[in-house]
């Protein structure tokens, strides 16, 4: 009798003590604890206050599973680099799912396809239309660099500074890309912070943007109306994106693999002979990559990597990178607005920080408050998508230049 | 013209190592310069390639134009925009059936308030942006959800 009282005592605690729960109420249970409640937090974004749905909703669930302790879908110890290499194998053999699912995010496959989605739905007519909006796109990506300049003077190493200087191109995919490769594992900051941090301030460009556009500009302006963009043949559509990949991949070999997949997505579009491959890439291989990518850097944010005060460094900093962004094309469309003798209205220069099309919807909407007949939203459409070139541009010179 | 970052840095900056004054100086004027130098080249492109294909088009604003004039068909069937749809109806010199179809708009919201309006005096638009007012009309009703 007293036989199976053991067992059962003893199968009972082996239960307990295999449990998730029991982990989560022994030493350094509470972390991840907290980083479920956090997970809540952004679903609760998410779902209720719809803050970029498609992207924080996933992640937000690779969040609560990496910090369901006992359930080994993810292990960051596998992605530490032995020798200057991640054991793929050890990945394949010991990894969960989501360590599986991390294999896109890592051997970086995941942002070049969203680019690709992203090409066949951008319409590059307002930029070729008016090049110069080209200058707002690059003028934008200055809050990479000037918050490269504040991170590495607050003591973030090389890879750390350049990570959460991506933030401030506003690009999702770009972030991820960029962090990924730079981060190699075992360090305070994780690609999952980056990304969270990235689509979080993206989703508050309408909070963000307007303050510092109305501080920047005067009122006479934010009325000025700008001249109707010419039409663009489809010829000019078509040679567009070929010219792009090969001038862009010339000069910043780097750039290349997120150029290069926008503008074939891009040339898919406008060729208007391949309508089925466009359907695929822009609907269910688009989702697909969404889903994989959402989850998988969700699980990058385990409790050890959030809980400490790098990763409020990186929410400040990015904040800081997007209002630099903001402001630095603000102040560049102020210069064309001189330069023009009033023809340039300068707050298109705050689209040119990507997070498309949210940030030329702000520009409509600022110009809209001082005169509600000004259209400005194909103006600052051209900003808009030159910045998402602008910011793959300046991700490539970040990788070339840091180890 | 082929600038090979990789070969200019070789990686100049080692990812572990903390940043002094001068790597952070020189990292952010050689990012900022090659990004404006790289999308410079794209609007020289764009420049040279747009004056290519309007030389080579003279026609090609008629034929723009005539484009533009077709879409505007399909608003008839809008009853949002009952007035753009008889301005596109209607050819472009009678303007006295627009004027009638003006008059008898004003006079059917006169008739719901209850009362009688009249046009006392027709200015135009001072600092427009070169649209007919249907055209701005238009872009409002596209541009509302934004």
């Amino acid at each position: 009798m007293q036989g199976v009282i053991d067992f059962f005592t003893n199968t009972l605690g082996g239960l307990w003590t295999d449990s998730g729960l029991h982990a989560l109420f022994s030493a350094g249970g509470w972390k991840n604890l907290i980083m479920i409640l956090v997970s809540f937090v952004f679903m609760y974004l998410a779902i209720a206050k719809g803050f970029e749905p498609l992207l924080l909703l996933p992640i937000s669930f690779g969040m609560l599973l990496t910090n369901l302790p006992m359930a080994g879908l993810y292990h960051p110890e596998l992605w530490v680099l032995v020798d200057g290499h991640v054991n793929y194998g050890e990945v394949l053999k010991e990894g969960g799912l989501l360590d599986i699912l991390y294999l896109g995010v890592k051997l970086q496959l995941y942002p070049p396809l969203i680019f690709l989605g992203i090409g066949c739905m951008t319409d590059f007519s307002p930029l070729i239309a008016n090049p110069k909006s080209f200058l707002l796109g690059a003028a934008a990506q200055g809050g990479i660099f000037f918050t490269f300049v504040v991170a590495g003077l607050l003591g973030f190493t090389a890879a750390e500074a350049g990570s959460i200087a991506i933030i401030g191109g506003a690009d999702g995919p770009t972030a991820i890309y960029v962090s990924t490769r730079l981060l190699t594992g075992g360090g305070a900051i994780t690609t999952g912070n980056i990304a969270l941090a990235a689509y979080t301030y993206m989703a508050l460009v309408p909070i963000i943007q307007p303050p510092i556009m109305r501080a920047l500009t005067s009122k006479k302006e934010r009325s000025v109306k700008m001249e109707q963009l010419r039409t663009v043949s489809k010829t000019e559509k078509i040679i567009f994106p070929i010219a792009v990949t090969i001038i862009v991949s010339l000069l910043v070999p780097s750039a290349a693999p997120l150029v290069g997949m926008l503008m074939f997505g891009n040339l898919l579009k406008e060729s208007g002979v391949a309508a089925r491959l466009i359907d695929t890439a822009q609907n269910a291989l688009m989702n697909i990559i969404t889903i994989f990518l959402g989850v998988s850097v969700g699980a990058t944010t385990k409790a050890d990597q959030i809980i400490n005060l790098k990763f409020g460094g990186v929410m400040l900093l990015g904040v800081i990178a997007f209002s630099l962004g903001t402001a630095c094309g603000l102040i560049f469309g102020k210069i064309m607005y001189k330069v023009t003798g009033g023809k340039v209205n300068p707050l298109i220069g705050s689209a040119g920080v990507s997070a498309v099309p949210m940030a030329a919807r702000i520009s409509q909407k600022v110009g809209a408050e001082t005169d509600p007949t000004n259209f400005l939203l194909m103006h600052a459409m051209g900003p808009n998508v030159a910045g998402v070139i602008g910011s793959a541009v300046a991700a490539g010179v970040l990788l070339s230049v840091i180890g | 013209m082929y600038i090979n970052t990789v070969a200019l840095a070789d990686k100049v900056l080692k990812g572990t190592e903390k940043l002094d004054g001068t790597q952070i100086t020189a990292m952010t004027i050689i990012g900022l310069s090659v990004v404006f130098f790289a999308l410079l080249i794209l609007v020289v492109f764009l420049y040279t390639s747009g004056s290519f294909f309007k030389a080579a088009k003279p026609g090609e604003k008629k034929a723009a134009e005539t484009k533009k004039a077709a879409p505007a068909a399909p608003a008839a069937a809008k009853p949002a925009a009952p007035k753009a749809a008889l301005q596109a109806a209607a050819p472009a010199e009678d303007d006295s059936e627009v004027v009638a179809v003006i008059m008898a708009a004003i006079a059917a919201m006169g008739t719901a308030d209850g009362k009688q309006y009249r046009i006392k005096s027709v200015r135009p638009v001072s600092g427009g942006s070169g649209r007919s007012a249907w055209a701005q009309a238009g872009i409002a009703e596209l541009t509302r959800p934004f």
